[in-house]
């Protein structure tokens, strides 16, 4: 070694070892070289020795040649000299801590927490752990349903994670060590995964066990004795249910040492109980699936909560209590139709109505005016009576939208259930009245409620009627308005618009009311305009008319594309229920659900009348819990109409968010959880314990506060690792090749003397 | 209720009232179509007869003067029900013209072709089945069953009658639920055919009155069939309908 370093001067001191590397470049010539060119060399050039008399002359030509092949095939296997400096490797162990909120239940009978038990073992044991860690690198972990890196310092270990996963966790922790000489695990843990059922154990964990390959070492923290609980494990209910559908839900209570006895569970919106149901515990008997039904009459998101009864004896309270969020949303959009005389209008848009899969339609013709004689015995005829009691008394509020298409309402409806259209509407209900020459005047709407409702006012006029060819003009101020977007690029919008067909005939006499859109109008040169598509307000509901009946001419006729048509009606639908795409003040929240210490964002658009955004706008948010405000901040709209506001909320619950704003007001509800998954799986699971013990040859323990873990004896092989090295090439270098040729020059010398050419 | 929400009623008024006044410009209007090399006008009384029959027993306001229309005449697009009638062969439509016909029923247009010839596989047929089958290659003519609402959509009906029963049905050729082209054999413009002194035109063969009063049911039937469509498929009073037809048993 000393020559060596001396040769190549380098420091002997830099490296304690050194070898040889050979790295032949093509392996099969020096493979064929060596078997069959060298051998049938050798041996002709033996025979061209003949003539040489001298037997030790030819042996150490032979000789020379050789050696000259051997030189040769050296520098063909390219040899190199590595010096290099090699020091030894520890192995790992890996200490895996549960620091899931579960170890904070309690253990009877000496009522000490379960990660306390850990602590106190990992205390009694601090002698042998700092022991273990001079012989192995020990790698401490807190792990739940992730894995984190930290010190044996038990200072920072706390129970206050909110879920637990160990397929994760062995996953990852196989990851860390691979390529790496992983000798133990040592697995402090109460074995309450939420992923796993009782006495199961998954593939998932099965696989990265094997991952793992090394023994895992479990200690049981806590144990299943004198546990007492009763607790909502689980509630599986869709995130959104329908207004006036039932929403079941299916419960899955837990019950530990409560002996025999009925509980009941209780699901309430706010404080009011909407539905319950008695539980029969059994004590030989912990898992209870209970089903629920409830009928929500109200839309929008809607927070309701589960409770059990609480008892004095149970270890964890906070578990017999659980809320959830329905976004209660219409299912379908319920529509009136009354048309007073089948028409084409009248035709073209129940066709709409009853294709729009989002519609349930009730649709009412007028087959046979006052003074028809059908010729007829009524049992000839599939005409009934029509039920207005029914439809304007009992089942009013349940239709989402009325419409009166060219419908007189006498002698049909009774005059006192105009009054109730009003206070439907009034109340957040939707009314449409579609021309001809049934409606408004025709169909003596005036100073009627009706008159009330809708967006006009009724003027006498020597005609109610004028028919003419006319393409509507479109209220510049209003191309953004809902009802009229026919195409969501502006300019297109326009261009349809602009392509309709004509209509034909137009219902004259009306004078729109100072609030109202007028979005179309029929202009009669500059004698006179007319609205012709007018929408409005009253009360919380939504109104609007159409001043004509041959809007139908927009589907039917060749030009213009007929699926504006259904674009339209469908504009008018979506409007007239104030689909949330339609309101001026659109106000939401970045999610429906946060968990604690999320941050919470709330934004809001606000458009003009026109539709346009409503810039520099200021307007005030208030945000409440369910006791008190706790936020009230005045903000003002940028350039898109919009504002955006977040913040962290300090306490978990049901929050409301209410913006007041250029008159409008808008409300948002969502709720900050606080989680207690960890606490609705609360039993110590030790069958998944012993399973990983078992499979990954380790072994399990139940801690008891006294555990000595100086028994654990782990492996610990010798593992060299190079840390750094210095090659030398020993064949291409002068003295290689001038060694060849001066073997060769002799060669030829010798050969020379001996008169060989 | 609410089980059945998707329903049309149909309100049958037991009272005794006023017409109201009409615009005019909404009315029904009953269009002839005009063709080539046949008679296009067999009924020429026909169409008029039916509409006063609809403006007397219906609130369906009507234009009692029918008009006469080819296919290729801009004003089809204005009138989405259209009438079709003839008693002998005439020359195949152009390919524009079935290409108008095609798009004038695929928008929502409704053609009611009647054969007044009275005969079985007449030349009027011939032409019908040939047109038909240009016109919707893949959807042949086929029976119009008994449920089909057009046998409920004002009377109760059973039975398709006409001037003469050539054929106890009707045809028609149905897309996309909606029936856009119904085909009687039995010269329903003959029998609801009338003078002006309000004499019938021409006689039924077989049944008399009563024939005829069910053929002007069917040709009432027909027009709110395309006015109403199949309300009566959806009726939350189904029921009450559907005992009503078992009870009524149409001669």
């Amino acid at each position: 070694m000393s020559f060596l370093t001396k040769f190549f001067e380098i420091n002997p001191k830099e490296y304690d070892k050194w070898q040889i590397n050979w790295a032949p470049e093509d392996p099969w010539l020096i493979s064929i070289a060596l078997g069959l060119i060298i051998p049938c060399a050798l041996w002709f050039f033996w025979t061209s020795l003949r003539r040489i008399g001298s037997k030790p002359k030819k042996v150490f030509l032979l000789f020379l040649r050789i050696m000259t092949f051997a030189l040769l095939i050296i520098i063909l296997l390219r040899p190199e000299l590595e010096f290099k400096k090699s020091h030894l490797l520890k192995n790992y162990i890996a200490v895996l801590l549960d620091n899931s909120k579960s170890l904070s239940i309690k253990t009877f009978p000496k009522e000490i927490s379960r990660i306390d038990l850990i602590k106190n073992t990992l205390e009694f044991n601090k002698e042998y752990l700092e022991q273990l860690n001079s012989k192995f690198i020990v790698d401490t972990y807190f792990v739940s349903d992730e894995i984190q890196k930290t010190s044996l310092n038990l200072k920072n270990y706390q129970s206050n994670r909110l879920f637990t996963d160990f397929s994760g966790v062995f996953e990852e922790l196989g990851s860390n060590y691979e390529n790496k000489s992983l000798q133990g695990v040592l697995f402090f843990s109460d074995g309450a995964d939420l992923t796993e059922e009782p006495k199961e154990i998954s593939e998932g964990i099965l696989k990265s066990l094997a991952k793992i390959n090394a023994p895992v070492y479990v200690f049981q923290a806590g144990n299943n004795d004198q546990f007492k609980d009763l607790a909502l494990e689980s509630v599986s209910v869709s995130d959104f249910g329908f207004v006036q559908q039932p929403v079941h839900l299916s419960v899955k209570v837990f019950s530990s040492g409560l002996g025999n006895r009925n509980v009941t569970l209780a699901l309430k919106e706010g404080n009011r109980i909407l539905v319950s149901k008695i539980i029969e515990i059994r004590s030989d008997k912990k898992y209870y699936k209970v089903d629920l039904q409830f009928t929500s009459s109200k839309m929008g998101k809607r927070i309701y909560t589960l409770n059990l009864p609480r008892y004095a004896e149970e270890s964890i309270l906070s578990n017999n209590q659980k809320e959830f969020e329905i976004n209660v949303v219409r299912d379908r959009v319920r529509i009136l139709h009354l048309n007073g005389r089948p028409s084409w209008d009248s035709r073209y848009l129940r066709e709409v109505l009853a294709n729009n899969p989002r519609v349930d339609l009730l649709s009412f013709f007028i087959l046979r005016g006052l003074g028809d004689n059908v010729a007829a015995p009524t049992s000839e005829l599939s005409l009934i009576p029509f039920p207005s009691n029914l439809l304007f008394d009992d089942y009013l509020s349940s239709f989402d939208l009325i419409i009166f298409q060219n419908f007189k309402y006498e002698p049909f409806i009774d005059k006192k259930y105009l009054l109730n259209i009003r206070k439907y509407v009034e109340k957040g209900g939707s009314f449409l009245m579609v021309g001809g020459e049934l409606s408004f005047q025709g169909g003596n709407y005036s100073r009627t409620p009706i008159e009330d409702i809708l967006p006009v006012n009724f003027k006498e006029t020597d005609s109610w009627f004028i028919n003419q060819e006319f393409r509507p003009k479109i209220n510049e101020q209003l191309f953004n308005h809902p009802i009229l977007r026919l195409e969501k690029d502006l300019q297109l919008n326009r261009e349809v618009l602009a392509s309709l067909p004509p209509l034909q005939g137009a219902n004259l006499g009306l004078v729109a009311e100072k609030d109202a859109y007028v979005l179309a109008e029929f202009e009669n040169g500059s004698a006179f305009a007319a609205p012709i598509i007018v929408s409005g307000e009253f009360g919380r509901g939504r109104t609007a008319l159409l001043a004509t009946d041959s809007v139908w001419n927009w589907r039917f006729r060749k030009e213009g594309g007929s699926r504006y048509f259904h674009q339209f009606w469908n504009n008018v639908i979506d409007w007239l229920i104030a689909e949330p795409e339609t309101l001026r003040l659109q106000l939401e929240s970045d999610k429906d659900r946060y968990l604690e210490e999320q941050q919470v964002l709330i934004k809001f658009k606000l458009l003009h009348k026109n539709y346009q955004p409503a810039s520099g706008i200021t307007g005030k948010l208030t945000v409440s819990s369910r006791r008190e405000e706790i936020i009230a901040k005045e903000l003002t709209t940028d350039e898109q109409g919009e504002q955006v506001f977040s913040f962290l909320p300090d306490q978990a619950g049901f929050f409301k968010a209410r913006l007041e704003i250029d008159g409008l007001e808008e409300e948002v509800m969502f709720s900050v959880l606080r989680d207690n998954a960890e606490f609705e799986k609360p039993l110590v699971n030790d069958f998944i314990l012993q399973k990983i013990a078992e499979i990954s040859g380790g072994k399990y323990f139940l801690l008891n506060d006294v555990n000595d873990l100086s028994r654990l004896q782990f492996d610990n092989p010798e593992i060299n690792n190079k840390s750094y090295n210095r090659s030398f090439s020993l064949w291409d270098n002068w003295w290689a090749y001038g060694f060849l040729v001066g073997l060769l020059f002799l060669d030829w010398w010798m050969r020379r003397k001996a008169g060989l050419s | 209720m609410r089980k059945h929400f998707s329903i049309i009623f149909v309100a049958h008024l037991l009272f005794v009232g006023v017409a109201p006044a009409t615009a005019g410009y909404s009315d029904l209007t009953l269009p002839r179509i005009i063709y080539k090399g046949g008679n296009d006008n067999a009924r020429p009384e026909g169409l008029k007869s039916l509409l006063s029959q609809i403006a007397r027993r219906t609130s369906v306001e009507v234009k009692r003067e029918p008009i006469a229309l080819k296919f290729s005449d801009p004003k089809l697009f204005k009138y989405p029900f259209i009438y079709l009638g003839g008693d002998g062969s005439f020359d195949p439509f152009s390919d524009e013209n079935i290409n108008t016909l095609r798009e004038y029923l695929s928008y929502g247009g409704f053609l009611f072709i009647d054969d007044n010839s009275a005969e079985p596989e007449s030349g009027f047929d011939r032409s019908i089945r040939r047109m038909t089958t240009r016109l919707f290659p893949q959807t042949p003519l086929r029976n119009i069953p008994r449920d089909h609402s057009v046998f409920r959509s004002f009377y109760l009906l059973n039975t398709v009658s006409g001037r003469v029963i050539v054929k106890s049905y009707m045809e028609g050729i149905t897309l996309k639920g909606r029936t856009v082209l119904m085909y009687s054999a039995n010269d329903q413009a003959g029998a609801w055919s009338r003078n002006k002194l309000g004499d019938w035109n021409y006689d039924v063969i077989g049944g008399g009155y009563r024939q005829r009063q069910l053929s002007i049911r069917l040709g009432i039937n027909i027009i709110l069939y395309a006015l109403t469509l199949d309300y009566k498929k959806d009726m939350v009073h189904l029921p009450i309908i559907l005992e009503r037809l078992r009870r009524y048993q149409s001669p």
